[in-house]
């Protein structure tokens, strides 16, 4: 192979190595903020991005109108049967909310965790090489979004913001493989169960809640919501619902597996979920695992 | 106006990758498969065969920054590979018929080395840990299957674009 290794070629390719290695190194580690020039050339290609998304949505949207209308018979009897139930259900709802409301102001506790502002957002692009879970939003740091928020469908949680620049927003999925992605969640229940989601099974397709007091029994089919005491994300947000439960390589505390009430695949219109209540940097943050188990210890 | 027809394919190609991808994983059998558009390699791996290898590994440098930056956030990974892989069409080339089929063939052949380096890349930084059985069974064979029809499909529309243009730069030298 002469003339695919010439000298002056060999040189450029080990330069341009070199140049890899560094840039790549540089662009793994954990940033804050995207740099100046990488916000301008995102907030550009979002730009067309968007003029290419927008109408994909728009067919997929027809066809899953023709979809839906295609099942309209079976899904009307279906929502009859539990029509009578629901009218109940939200009789008392409205019940245990005004109470709730009369109770708060009682108690002179006006901020609720649960409470949060959405902010509608259209997934632009999904990253087509799909190595990593993430979706790219049309909304960015103008329109309120920070980073590490809470990203929604009408189903439930789908991943926390990633990155922002001023137009778009990167949003990372539950379904990641990245160690430091953990979101404080609970199982509720007669009593509130605490835990961190952490991890998701590639092959289960399901999402791993690590760190529960063992001595606390929870069970199969029970839900899953965020804590809201992650710092960040608002409290109540549907996860998933458990689907069997072990212990955890040491033994000392559980671990469940819990199915996502989201779907991952095609997404469209999603929400961003800020928070009303003042948010702090917790285990929803960017924080290493080094440093939570030392918060914890501490506790 | 046929100055500017090949780098606007490339944007448009550029923008549609993510689309496709917007539709996967594909949800067949309770297993998902991967279908990973690499609609703008192809390309410009025929820009390279048919047109100049300059010019293929420029937009090759460009749109690969430009996916870096926009999707993966890894500057340096795209925009090192794809330039590669027209230096290597380019180099390969010299060697065998530039019949449309065996350009086609090659183009695959690539794309499935570029799948296959990037599986090796994000191993070793730690980011997925899978298989090399499931790597192929979920990821590489349905690429392949979805990127031999794109090419299959619009492969001479490539050729015919680019000798269109070639034809041009030939009858008016500038």
């Amino acid at each position: 192979m002469p003339q695919f290794f010439s000298n002056k070629r060999l040189i450029l390719l080990l330069v341009g190595v070199i140049f890899l290695v560094a840039l790549i190194s540089f662009s793994l580690r954990d940033r804050d903020n995207a740099s100046l020039p990488e916000q301008i050339i995102k907030d550009v290609v979002g730009f067309g991005q968007s003029v290419f998304s927008k109408p994909t949505h728009y067919i997929t949207g027809v066809f899953d109108n023709v979809d839906s209308l295609l099942n309209t018979y079976e899904e009307n009897k279906r929502l009859k049967g539990r029509l009578e139930e629901f009218a109940k259900l939200q009789g008392n709802v409205n019940d245990l909310a005004s109470e709730n409301t009369r109770l708060r102001e009682i108690v002179d506790k006006l901020d609720d965790l649960r409470e949060y502002e959405p902010i509608q957002a259209t997934v632009i692009a999904r990253n087509p090489d799909q190595w990593e879970e993430k979706v790219i939003l049309d909304r960015g740091e103008v329109h309120g979004v920070k980073k590490n928020m809470a990203v929604m469908t009408a189903q439930g949680l789908i991943g926390k913001v990633k990155l922002t620049t001023p137009l778009t927003s990167t949003v990372e999925l539950l379904s990641t493989q990245d160690p430091n992605y953990r979101v404080s969640a609970m199982v509720s229940g007669e009593k509130e169960i605490f835990g961190l989601i952490e991890g998701y099974d590639d092959e289960r397709k399901e999402l791993i809640l690590k760190r529960i007091d063992s001595n606390l029994k929870i069970e199969k089919g029970q839900k899953v919501m965020s804590s809201g005491l992650g710092g960040i994300f608002p409290k109540g947000l549907p996860i998933g619902e458990i689907t069997e439960v072990t212990t955890d390589d040491f033994g000392l505390t559980k671990l469940a597996y819990v199915k996502p009430a989201a779907e991952f695949a095609l997404l469209d219109h999603v929400m961003i979920a800020k928070r009303s209540m003042v948010t702090v940097d917790g285990t929803d943050g960017g924080n290493s695992a080094d440093k939570n188990s030392e918060d914890e210890d501490a506790s | 106006m046929i100055r500017l027809i090949i780098p606007a394919i490339a944007v448009v190609l550029f923008y549609l990758e993510p689309v496709f991808g917007l539709f996967s994983p594909l949800d067949i059998g309770g297993e998902y498969r991967y279908l990973i558009p690499r609609f703008l390699i192809m390309y410009l791996i025929f820009i390279s065969i048919y047109y100049s290898r300059n010019r293929a590994m420029v937009y090759a440098l460009l749109f690969g920054l430009l996916y870096d930056v926009f999707f993966i956030d890894i500057i340096g990974l795209y925009s090192f590979l794809y330039p590669l892989i027209c230096l290597i069409a380019s180099f390969i080339v010299k060697f065998i018929h530039q019949h449309l089929i065996v350009t086609t063939i090659m183009s695959l052949v690539l794309v499935a080395g570029l799948e296959f380096v990037l599986y090796q890349f994000f191993t070793l930084i730690g980011l997925r840990d899978i298989t090399l059985q499931v790597f192929v069974r979920e990821r590489l064979i349905p690429t392949m299957i979805a990127n031999s029809i794109f090419l299959m499909v619009l492969g001479w529309a490539f050729k015919y674009v680019i000798n269109a243009r070639l034809l041009q730069r030939l009858n008016q030298p500038n």
